[in-house]
């Protein structure tokens, strides 16, 4: 049996994260609106470390084979950075 | 008693067992090292490569025939590691169980190695990007955790004596958190965690993914018939969809299969209807953590 794909879910890094307009510290909707949380925030890497107070933050969608589609996220988000897709 | 009494129990369960919160063990295994280098960028543990690859999308890796059962296999490895080469920054011999209020209180009020300090949860922050101190910390971590000031609550005391412990963790429990206790690295305990399912990474991976990260209570819940009043409080606090209200016989009834035995739901109770009963008074649940 072949193993089920997982949705796939990607956040646009130039609107919302350590390049875009969005710190996701100050918005956070993705991550609160989806009842499976399958979203994590973490530290961007590819940035200097700063390992006691990291200014740069992005989500990443981790948990997608816990994604129902139910497209909350696409709708909560202010920049439309979230597109959710099979 | 699970594998881990077995192994670092001293005769009784293995977070009775003094000698593993003592600052004597954790200079021995170098603690000190490994819980620098883990929580200087804790939150970078399921997007980090180990072993080239990443937490993402973990479920259908875990399906794909050879790869999936390789990768299960070694993640179980990791997390129970007590070899001398531990990897801090993908947590190996990281892993805790769920105890009741009463154990938790007994493990700050004596065994806990001062200092203690409650720091806000990673998980939540992490998973909700909510800021929520009720992380209890002690022992050298405690040292550790305090340097980065991004997991220390502002204008709150975060430094608690044991009595102030004892209260946070009644607190914590009352509102419904779980309380667990943490290897970090196994043998080393120093962490009483209050957490909620799924937004805990332990109970992520133990419940999602079947991973043993956490492992269950000692204990189970088991209703009295007579005196439960059919109210469904107690289902409401149930993390784990365990307890479920029949209207036909007028009470509640437990999936023990399920319990986890960390006791909150009884303190939706106003009947005193709950109690936990030790995990082994279930032939079928003996050894099953
Ligand atoms: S579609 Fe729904 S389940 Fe999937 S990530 Fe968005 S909010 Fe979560
Ligand atoms: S909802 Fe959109 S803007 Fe807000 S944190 Fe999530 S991705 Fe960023
Ligand atoms: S283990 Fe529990 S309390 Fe500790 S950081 Fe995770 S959710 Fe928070
Ligand atoms: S809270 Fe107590 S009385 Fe109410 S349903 Fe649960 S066990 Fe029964
Ligand atoms: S039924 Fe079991 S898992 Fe659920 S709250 Fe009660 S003790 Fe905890």
């Amino acid at each position: 049996m072949f193993p089920k794909k997982s949705p796939k879910v990607t956040i646009d890094y130039t609107k919302c994260g350590e390049k875009g307009q969005m710190d996701p510290r100050d918005c956070a909707k993705c991550l609160r609106v989806c009842d499976p949380a399958i979203f994590i925030l973490h530290e961007s890497p590819n940035m200097p470390i700063d390992p006691v107070d990291p200014k740069y933050w992005r989500i990443t969608p981790v948990w997608l084979s816990l994604c129902n589609m139910c497209m909350k996220c696409v709708k909560v988000c202010p920049l439309g950075a979230i597109t959710v897709s099979r | 008693m699970c594998d881990w009494c077995m192994k670092h129990g001293a005769g009784g369960k293995w977070y009775m067992n003094a000698k593993n919160y003592s600052n004597e063990l954790a200079e021995a295994i170098n603690a000190q090292e490994y819980l620098k280098e883990q929580w200087k960028a804790f939150e970078m543990v399921y997007i980090r490569r180990i072993m080239g690859i990443t937490s993402i999308d973990l479920g259908y890796k875990l399906q794909l025939p050879i790869i999936g059962r390789i990768l299960r296999w070694s993640a179980e490895r990791m997390i129970h590691s007590e070899g001398k080469h531990r990897n801090p920054v993908r947590a190996d011999g990281h892993f805790g169980q769920v105890i009741p209020l009463e154990e938790a209180k007994i493990i700050l009020g004596n065994l806990a190695a001062e200092p203690i300090i409650e720091n806000y949860c990673m998980c939540r922050w992490m998973q909700r990007g909510i800021k929520e101190a009720c992380c209890i910390n002690f022992g050298l971590l405690s040292g550790v955790i305090e340097k980065l000031s991004r997991f220390i609550p502002k204008d709150t005391k975060y430094r608690l004596d044991r009595d102030e412990a004892i209260a946070h963790i009644e607190e914590h429990n009352k509102k419904g958190y779980v309380a667990t206790v943490w290897f970090q690295p196994v043998p080393y305990i120093n962490a009483i965690c209050s957490c909620e399912n799924p937004e805990c990474g332990g109970l992520r991976l133990r419940n999602d993914f079947g991973l043993h990260t956490v492992y269950k209570g000692e204990y189970v819940a088991e209703v009295d018939p007579d005196r439960c009043q059919a109210c469904g409080m107690c289902v409401t606090k149930c993390q784990f969809g365990v307890l479920r209200l029949v209207q036909s016989l007028k009470r509640v009834i437990v999936d023990i299969n399920k319990c986890f035995g960390c006791g909150v739901c009884r303190h939706a109770c106003k009947y005193d209807a709950i109690k936990l009963v030790p995990r082994e008074n279930y032939p079928a649940l003996r050894g099953v953590y």
